[in-house]
């Protein structure tokens, strides 16, 4: 038996896992605080191209990964193929923000010029279909966030991705950082509303935070008790200062309990904004390190 | 194929040809073929063993689910191929192959090709590259090279489904066996262990 570290997917394909679960994520968690919380359609617009930039971005990792990315169209023809379904997913995902950002940019003057050349009719329809669009590209963002995931446990040499922890953990994870984005949009928001939406998305991450800290603990109680590749991918981890300073502790339990101050003991001011910029910066360098990490430790166990 | 490592001897000629042949990168150490080296034991009770290597050929392909686009496939007589005008370098067929069968050709190794064998020989772009049996020699009658050149007979490749062919024999005797039989890939290369 020997094990291997695998040496084909790098930092470049840990930007992509890592903007497909926070751009997802942050679609996601905005259109769905639209539908049931209502908010300001200024920050709301922001968050949306947010995440259709981020995920622009991932594309853009992912693409420059490949070694012919100019035929990258052929990636849709094998259903069996996780990437055939992310392509899916993202395109899916692209239609439907597109969709339902159009009718909310109209709240920023400069941009009604280029809005108004759209058709009265599609523009109408856009608007009449904003809240399918929003469910629809919810839908689709919770699908690439958990895609990440479920591309990299596809690898049956590989224990400690091949499990169905992995994309749990992922999408979790990429929740989080959403909501963190979105916690670090709503601090710049001048809107007095905006502190309503703000301890809801305290409230939410800390949850995320709490879900990650148990499916991790199953990850790693799965991990280190096999004697299989996962072990040894477990253990490269608790040897990696920065995987247990900065993604455990840093971008867990620091946040997590800045968090917890927010929602139960902080006067929501000035002063307690500053705490959760803070926080919400560790959280998104966190899930960053996580994703990174985790194929850094993804070792293939050769039966020679 | 049937891996013989009772006769293996190391010589690593199986690469050689192979490389030949299939003008794979080994200036970049990229063969599609290997032997392995390995100490087992601890001393005083410590043994050398030699395991060949390439792609296994599995009947239950992970490579060729994992492959977006349909470049990889299998052709009617079981051989796994990839179809470089359809690969777009993904990588996730070399995550998914528990054999560590498959790299990639990259830009470098294209234009390096080119350098030393003249242009478009084999690889005329970027591709992941691996093992096909020397399905080009199959079509003229011939064995792939690195069964053709091993010298201790420790290859020996033949039609798996025909009854009386030497392979068949050996692969049913009840000594050869597949590696990783638990990943359920059902490989269609066997090994008698030394």
């Amino acid at each position: 038996m020997t094990f291997v570290h695998q040496e084909v997917w790098h930092w470049q394909i840990a930007t992509y896992l890592f903007l497909g679960g926070l751009g997802g994520a942050t679609f996601a968690i905005s259109a769905l605080i639209h539908l049931f919380e209502g908010c300001d359609r200024k920050m709301l617009s922001i968050a949306v191209m947010s995440s259709i930039g981020f995920l622009v971005l991932g594309t853009v990792f992912l693409l420059a990964d490949m070694l012919q990315p100019l035929k990258a169209i052929y990636a849709l023809t094998n259903p069996h193929s996780w990437i055939f379904w992310g392509v899916i997913f993202i395109n899916f995902y692209f239609v439907s923000a597109i969709a339902y950002v159009i009718p909310l940019l109209e709240v920023w003057p400069k941009l009604n010029p280029y809005i108004q050349k759209i058709p009265a009719g599609i523009l109408n329809l856009l608007e009449r279909f904003n809240k399918l669009a929003a469910l629809t590209g919810s839908a689709a963002g919770f699908l690439v966030a958990i895609y990440t995931g479920l591309l990299i446990s596809a690898a049956p040499a590989i224990s400690f991705w091949n499990t169905p922890a992995l994309p749990l953990l992922f999408v979790i994870s990429g929740f989080s950082t959403g909501a963190a984005f979105l916690l670090l949009l709503s601090t710049f928001s001048k809107n007095e509303e905006s502190w309503k939406i703000i301890a809801k998305l305290e409230e939410l991450d800390a949850m995320l935070i709490v879900t990650e800290l148990i499916i991790l603990g199953a990850y790693f109680n799965f991990a280190l008790f096999l004697p299989t590749g996962a072990r040894e991918s477990a253990e490269v981890l608790f040897h990696s200062p920065l995987f247990i300073v900065g993604f455990f502790i840093f971008g867990l339990i620091v946040p997590l309990a800045i968090e917890t101050y927010g929602i139960f003991f902080a006067k929501h001011d000035r002063k307690s904004g500053h705490l959760l910029v803070l926080a919400s910066t560790m959280v998104l360098v966190g899930g960053y390190l996580l994703r990174y990490y985790v194929l850094k430790a993804g070792l293939f166990q050769f039966p020679w | 194929m049937v891996m013989d490592m009772r006769t293996c001897v190391g010589c690593q000629a199986c690469m050689a040809a192979c490389t030949a042949e299939n003008k794979t990168p080994f200036w970049n150490g990229k063969f599609r073929t290997h032997v392995e080296d390995k100490t087992q034991g601890t001393f005083p009770d410590v043994r050398r063993v030699l395991l060949p290597r390439l792609c296994m050929h599995c009947e239950n392909t992970p490579c060729l689910s994992a492959c977006p686009t349909g470049a990889t496939f299998m052709t009617e007589d079981g051989i796994v191929k990839v179809n470089y005008d359809r690969c777009i370098g993904c990588y996730a067929c070399c995550i998914a192959c528990p054999y560590d069968a498959r790299y990639a050709y990259d830009r470098e190794d294209v234009h390096k090709e080119e350098e030393l064998y003249g242009k478009f020989t084999a690889h005329e772009q970027p591709h992941v590259d691996k093992c096909t049996f020397c399905d080009h020699r199959l079509e003229e009658g011939m064995e792939p090279a690195c069964s053709s050149t091993c010298p201790t007979h420790s290859r020996i490749f033949g039609d798996l489904d025909d009854p009386n062919s030497e392979v068949h024999k050996l692969a049913t005797s009840g000594r050869a066996q597949a590696l990783s039989q638990s990943l359920g890939t059902s490989p269609k290369v066997f090994y008698i262990p030394s």
